[in-house]
């Protein structure tokens, strides 16, 4: 009982700080986490490693554009390129309107390595306007590496007319090293075009791709998280309805679960039908056992029961213990055997019904009428047995005080409670004995037998499921208990 | 008068068959079910001591069959396990009386002295509407043979329509007939009484007229004189 009301408070208190550790905390504690993790991590690398292909690739597609732009223009260069007897270069025209304006942003020059290693410029292309193009010093020893090759190459600097100015622009440059026919010298082609548009081209479609790469993740995410709580809803249900179950709302998981989940609320349903199994049984033993002990005791009372003297007496005298001894164990064993059970529901009318045509059987000599009254849908939230042993003690002991009118009446009186009341037209009980009654449930009146007997069955049980008995006076004279059960609608 | 004893302990059946014989019964004794079974059915016992755990068949199982084949001798259980459950399906299955072990001797007489008394002049004019019966002597009623189980307040409002049967009984007068005079009287528990005793003879059989009573009338198709 104390294990579980502690663990109900445990249950509530916990519910706060667990919705955020479900998704914060320690991965391999919740499944929920777990899941939402795993699945979170894998699209943050699909969506960065998609992300960064697609903007290089981007870039490469327009920078081999270019790439080609350029060596078209120093194919049409090379192909104007004509040396001189004198050992100089000249260029016919070049078609190319852009390289005639004046920074138009479309360049070309004509270069050839110096006795220094540098490269000296020769010839250039009219928009050039007299600057020059950006030459790395590796460039000459990679040109004569590879001969006739084209080498592309960013010049993030671009063309500063006077070195700085506003029209510093980024060029993407192109150079080839060529033999010219009458020359003996290698020849440096150079060719740049203004790299400003691609780059922001690149730049937004770098901002546009990883916007929407962002977005999907976290759709994704969402979904995740979603298709999780949804996915694993079930378990959930599952878990509530084993928790109404230990709280005596439901007898067994009644709702059907998906493929994945279902033998599992079916074993725990076997596990209960196993429960109730052992409960019968451990019933069963008791029965027996009580058989067993109290056939012989009969034998005793009744042998010394017929004979006088200090033997028998004392003989009577011990039987009489052991036999409220086995009875007072067999109770115990019994409330043992309730601990354990789950769920059960019984309603009020039939048993009450039974009782009372039973009962008035029994005391027919008496007359006694039981007048009982029960709400149809009121049940009793515990075992039928244990019902049966509440109102048949209570009432039998009712029919032995009674003068001829017994009334019960049953209601609900509140969430999950209810109270029986049972009175009589007897004698009634003075009130200094209804403490002693309900404390020992000691044998009032020697004369008839058990009575006391039964109210101590009452109590214990009564305590087993957490009600509560009273005794008071009747306005019919006599004893009006009034006992207070748990209870549920069927 | 005869009494059978049905009881396996061989020093109780002693004891008991000794008392008994000293209050003057001419006993007989049964040592377990089918024995038992036996002399009850072929015996005209005026009453039966039957022990509910016996060997061979249980005492609930006698005293069915018993009950099944028709005869009504009463009987008196003894349980040893004092469950009230065991006292329930002693009296489902036609008991009379119970006594819970280890019990005194003169209880025992005692609760037999009355059960004999109760029973002594059983045969008498029945009551009958179609297939329901009541003994007004025995207070006990039938429907197509089924005994009745009914609650005193239930068998006078049965016995009370059987006897004005056909004709509409407004319910103040049933509650009149119902209760004592110290008894409190509320109509509505007419309707009470009225849905529980439904419940056990068939919904049918008593009819509601509106604003005036109860009827009680046979099924359609029984034959008054069954």
């Amino acid at each position: 009982m104390t294990d579980d009301s502690g663990g109900a408070v445990d249950t509530e208190a916990a519910t706060e700080p667990r919705a955020w550790g479900r998704w914060f905390g320690r991965p391999g504690r919740s499944l929920t986490r777990r899941l939402i993790w795993l699945a979170s991590a894998w699209i943050v690398l699909a969506l960065v490693l998609t992300g960064w292909a697609l903007t290089n690739q981007y870039q490469e597609t327009a920078l081999r554009r270019l790439g080609n732009v350029l060596a078209d223009t120093i194919d049409e260069v090379v192909l104007a390129s004509n040396a001189q007897t004198d050992g100089t270069l000249a260029v016919s025209e070049v078609k190319d309107d852009r390289t005639l304006r004046a920074l138009s942003g479309k360049y070309w020059a004509v270069a050839e390595p110096g006795p220094d290693g540098r490269l000296r410029i020769l010839v250039r292309s009219p928009s050039l306007a007299g600057e020059s193009l950006t030459i790395p010093d590796e460039l000459p020893d990679r040109l004569a590496g590879a001969r006739g090759a084209v080498i592309s190459y960013n010049d993030p600097d671009g063309l500063r007319p006077g070195g700085e100015g506003p029209l510093g622009v980024p060029l993407r440059v192109a150079a080839s090293m060529k033999q010219l026919p009458g020359r003996d010298a290698p020849v440096v082609f150079l060719a740049g075009i203004d790299r400003s548009n691609i780059d922001r081209d690149t730049q937004q479609f770098a901002t546009f791709t990883w916007t929407a790469l962002l977005i999907l993740g976290l759709g994704l995410v969402i979904a995740v998280f979603l298709q999780v709580q949804i996915g694993l809803r079930p378990l959930y249900a599952l878990r509530n309805e084993i928790a109404d179950v230990r709280k005596g709302r439901a007898a067994r998981i009644a709702r059907s679960y998906p493929l994945e989940i279902q033998p599992l609320a079916e074993q725990v349903n076997r596990l209960l039908d196993h429960n109730q199994e052992t409960v019968e049984r451990q019933r069963t033993h008791v029965g027996n056992l009580a058989h067993a002990l109290k056939t012989p005791l009969s034998v005793m009372l009744a042998e010394a029961g017929s004979a006088k003297g200090p033997l028998p007496d004392m003989v009577r005298r011990q039987t009489e213990v052991m036999k409220a001894q086995v009875d007072h164990h067999l109770r115990r064993a019994r409330a043992a055997a309730r601990a354990q059970m789950l769920g059960e529901i019984t309603p009020i009318e039939p048993v009450l019904d039974e009782m009372a045509v039973m009962l008035e059987r029994v005391f027919e000599d008496k007359g006694v009428v039981i007048d009982w009254r029960a709400p149809e849908d009121l049940a009793f939230r515990g075992e039928r047995q244990d019902l049966q042993e509440l109102l048949g003690n209570l009432l039998e002991n009712a029919c032995k005080w009674a003068k001829r009118r017994v009334r019960v009446s049953a209601g609900a009186t509140g969430l999950g409670q209810m109270v029986v009341v049972v009175e009589d037209d007897g004698p009634g009980l003075p009130e200094e004995q209804r403490e002693a009654a309900l404390l020992r449930g000691a044998r009032m009146d020697e004369t008839t037998p058990g009575s006391g007997l039964g109210l101590s069955i009452v109590v214990e049980l009564t305590r087993a499921y957490g009600g509560r008995i009273s005794l008071a006076d009747s306005e019919l004279g006599g004893l009006r208990a009034v006992l207070e059960l748990p209870s549920a609608e069927c | 008068m005869r009494v059978l004893l049905v009881e396996d302990d061989a020093d109780l059946s002693r004891q008991l068959k000794g008392a008994l014989s000293d209050a003057g019964y001419a006993v007989d004794h049964a040592a377990d079910g089918e024995e038992a079974h036996f002399l009850g059915d072929t015996e005209p016992y005026d009453v039966i001591v039957l022990d509910l755990g016996l060997p061979k068949i249980d005492g609930v199982s006698v005293l069915e069959r018993w009950r099944r084949e028709g005869k009504t001798t009463p009987v008196l259980i003894l349980t040893a396990r004092g469950a009230w459950s065991d006292k329930v399906s002693g009296f489902d299955a036609g008991a009379d009386d119970y006594l819970t072990k280890p019990f005194h001797t003169e209880e025992l007489l005692a609760r037999l002295r009355a059960l004999l008394r109760r029973s002594a002049g059983i045969a008498s004019s029945t009551l009958s509407c179609g297939g329901l019966r009541l003994d007004p002597r025995a207070a006990r009623a039938s429907v197509n043979g089924e005994p009745l189980r009914l609650t005193s307040l239930e068998y006078r409002l049965l016995h009370y329509l059987m006897m004005h049967q056909g004709r509409v009984i407004s319910r103040t007068e049933l509650v009149e007939h119902l209760y004592d005079q110290d008894f409190d009287r509320d109509s509505n528990t007419i309707e009470v009484f009225v849905g529980r005793l439904r419940k056990k003879i068939g919904p049918d059989r008593i009819e509601t007229v509106r604003g005036l009573g109860y009827r009680l009338t046979p099924l359609p198709g029984e034959s008054e004189a069954t």
